[in-house]
């Protein structure tokens, strides 16, 4: 568990790269990376929905990229961006493309709708985050 | 102070903002804070992923307006970190417009990583989707491989400006012909985990992202236009591995690995 949460750190830091983050940003960023599939996958052993578990990592990741965002005084996207990545559901999408290609339509048509289900989730974690931040900003005022 | 510099400013910083994978409220935001430090009262921008409009009014109600079209976008979020410090720091500190225009071209003309480390980096990005998705540590060089040529390819095709479609179409195919080939050639254990650690690169995580962000910021035009970029570069990949399995199946005959 905690070596596949290295990789996704790993995983992180590449794609950080290729968005041209620098310095100190980028392992901050790729820790996210790391946070959110260890939270991934610790709820994955205490219940059986994935797709509750995307939504849980989701929030993790997003609260960690809003605090280190204020703390780094960066903009949130740079720390999200990474920290989000290794949830992205591509694994949904290729399984749903070669069901299709078999001709099994059943079955493509129930991968692809945990695909969306499963970003759905994701998009709804990123959501409840933001708009919490926004709250915390008023009252702050 | 000429109204014409503080909007031309204004703007550039905005469209180095959204060329480089902001999102749309912080391209309206940096726009009006830059031209509020320059004692402009009144500020209407209205942004889409492929256009800037900006409209200023000065003390003396004398208006005037820019639009600027964005016809390149890439990611580059230290860019974007730049010119967002650089937005807040003009606030306490005022700068002049021709000091201001200066910072901006300093900010533009910073060299992104070059191609060698980005193809390194991206190769290490798919090998280790790989290994999280459940591969072996030969599936981990097969996915490097992967990762390696597509950004290679991808910056060749960059050259000769192809779409992002076709672009990620043929990522997409380079993908699923070496795995297959790894596979049938019985070199690595799963195919699979490969296809899908080496697609992640192309997945286009920023457009998911700024979509969310954008439609609940309000700002449901470009919300909706991110969503469909997220879209059809999702259809191209799904298209891309899946002409290769269907001619694979075609040649070579028989189930898929």
């Amino acid at each position: 568990m905690i070596l596949n949460s290295f990789y996704a750190f790993l995983s992180s830091l590449g794609f950080g790269v290729l968005f041209n983050i620098r310095g100190k940003n980028l392992i901050i960023a790729s820790i996210g990376g790391g946070l959110t599939w260890f939270t991934y996958l610790v709820s994955g052993r205490l219940q059986p929905s994935a797709v509750f578990s995307l939504f849980l990592a989701s929030l993790v990741g997003s609260i960690y990229s809003e605090v280190m965002a204020r703390i780094y005084k960066s903009p949130v996207t740079l720390f999200i961006i990474c920290a989000i990545i290794p949830l992205v559901p591509g694994g949904g999408m290729y399984y749903a493309t070669l069901e299709a290609v078999k001709g099994n339509f059943d079955a493509s048509l129930s991968k692809g709708v945990v695909t969306l289900f499963s970003a759905g989730a994701i998009a709804i974690g990123i959501v409840f985050v933001s708009s919490l931040s926004t709250i915390f900003k008023k009252i702050k005022k | 102070m000429h109204i014409d510099d503080i909007i031309h400013v204004a703007t550039d910083a905005g469209k180095i903002i959204l060329e480089n994978g902001g999102e749309t409220y912080r391209v309206e935001q940096t726009i009006t804070m830059i031209c509020n430090s320059y004692g402009i009262q009144h500020t209407e921008s209205f942004v889409t992923p492929t256009g800037i409009m900006v409209s200023i009014t000065n003390n003396e109600n004398k208006t005037i307006s820019l639009v600027r079209r964005i016809n390149t976008r890439t990611v580059n979020l230290r860019k974007v970190a730049m010119i967002n410090n650089l937005s807040r720091q003009i606030v306490e500190n005022p700068l002049s417009t021709e000091e201001m225009k200066k910072e901006i071209d300093y900010i533009n003309n910073i060299p992104p990583y070059s191609h060698k480390t980005t193809t390194f980096f991206a190769a290490g990005s798919s090998g280790f989707f790989t290994l999280l998705f459940g591969g072996n540590y030969k599936d981990f060089f097969v996915a490097f491989l992967i990762g390696a040529l597509i950004n290679y390819f991808s910056g060749f095709l960059d050259d000769l400006e192809v779409n992002s479609f076709l672009k990620n179409m043929l990522g997409g195919a380079l993908a699923a012909t070496i795995a297959l080939t790894a596979a049938s050639l019985r070199l690595v254990g799963n195919m699979d985990t490969i296809i899908i650690g080496s697609i992640m690169i192309l997945v286009p995580g920023i457009s998911i992202t700024n979509a969310i962000r954008d439609t609940i910021a309000g700002d449901l035009v470009s919300g909706v236009s991110r969503s469909i970029e997220a879209l059809f570069v999702a259809i191209a990949i799904a298209a891309g591995t899946s002409v290769v399995f269907k001619i694979w199946v075609l040649l070579f005959g028989g189930g898929l690995i």
